[in-house]
């Protein structure tokens, strides 16, 4: 169930990553509101999985798979290059991601 | 008819405007470790006291993310930030609580801190652009 509530967290973090971003420095209204509101249910998701999830290794998986995530939504949607230097990047994420799932801490 | 002279600057202020930016990073990624750990210690937002302390982290880490942001590349400032937090949560949260930092844990959070920081680092139009190659692509 943690990993489900961290699921969550992650998906509404990707969400205030690309909110913030249109929000342009907090000077439009409606992103702004809506960088705050996906924060708050995101942190909230956060909270539950840190229940069970060590804080620094909850932490790290959740932003970092939401670093992952904002990245992929970017070349998907928005039309910015992927480029070997970012998969590069997402690749020792999943790497450490996984290599704490094994090490039986995460 | 008025005209408008250019304000001279002193190194001072010059300085200033420098690491004001910086110093705002540096802020924000304090307030995000304070952050995690207050989100933490909220049990799932069950204590009240926590709960406060957590949102007030989060606007703060915001508010100066966001000042910091507005002069330093969004790529090298994401990385900084994101780095720090990171790193931060690791080392701070066996302090705080009943946890233990063991030797594997710190070695995969070490990946895991380098990958975000090189990520965000990718994203850094600031360094893309020093970039010669590129430079030389045709349009």
């Amino acid at each position: 169930m943690s990993w489900l509530y961290l699921g969550i967290a992650v998906i509404f973090e990707v969400a205030v990553g690309i909110f913030a971003g249109k929000a342009q420095g907090f000077t439009k209204l409606w992103w702004t509101i809506g960088t705050l509101v996906a924060g708050a249910i995101g942190t909230f998701f956060l909270s539950l999985a840190l229940l069970t999830f060590d804080v620094g290794v909850g932490y790290a998986i959740w932003t970092s798979v939401s670093g992952v995530g904002i990245v992929i939504v970017g070349a998907l949607f928005f039309s910015q290059r992927l480029t070997l230097k970012k998969l590069l990047g997402i690749a020792l994420i999943i790497g450490g991601v996984v290599g704490l799932n094994l090490a039986g801490t995460a | 008819m008025t005209t408008t002279t250019p304000i001279k600057e002193t190194p001072v202020a010059v300085s200033e405007r420098k690491a004001g930016p910086w110093a705002s990073l540096l802020l924000a990624g304090t307030f995000e470790v304070g952050y995690a750990l207050s989100v933490n210690g909220s049990r799932g937002f069950t204590d009240l006291v926590w709960s406060l302390v957590a949102i007030v982290f989060f606007l703060f880490t915001l508010f100066f993310l966001s000042v910091a942001l507005k002069k330093i590349d969004v790529g090298i400032g994401y990385a900084v930030w994101a780095g720090l937090g990171t790193a931060g949560a690791a080392l701070l949260g066996p302090v705080f609580f009943s946890e233990t930092l063991t030797l594997a844990k710190a070695f995969w959070l070490i990946v895991i801190v380098v990958g975000v920081v090189w990520l965000k680092l990718a994203d850094s139009p600031v360094l893309e652009r020093k970039k010669p190659a590129k430079a030389a692509e045709p349009h």
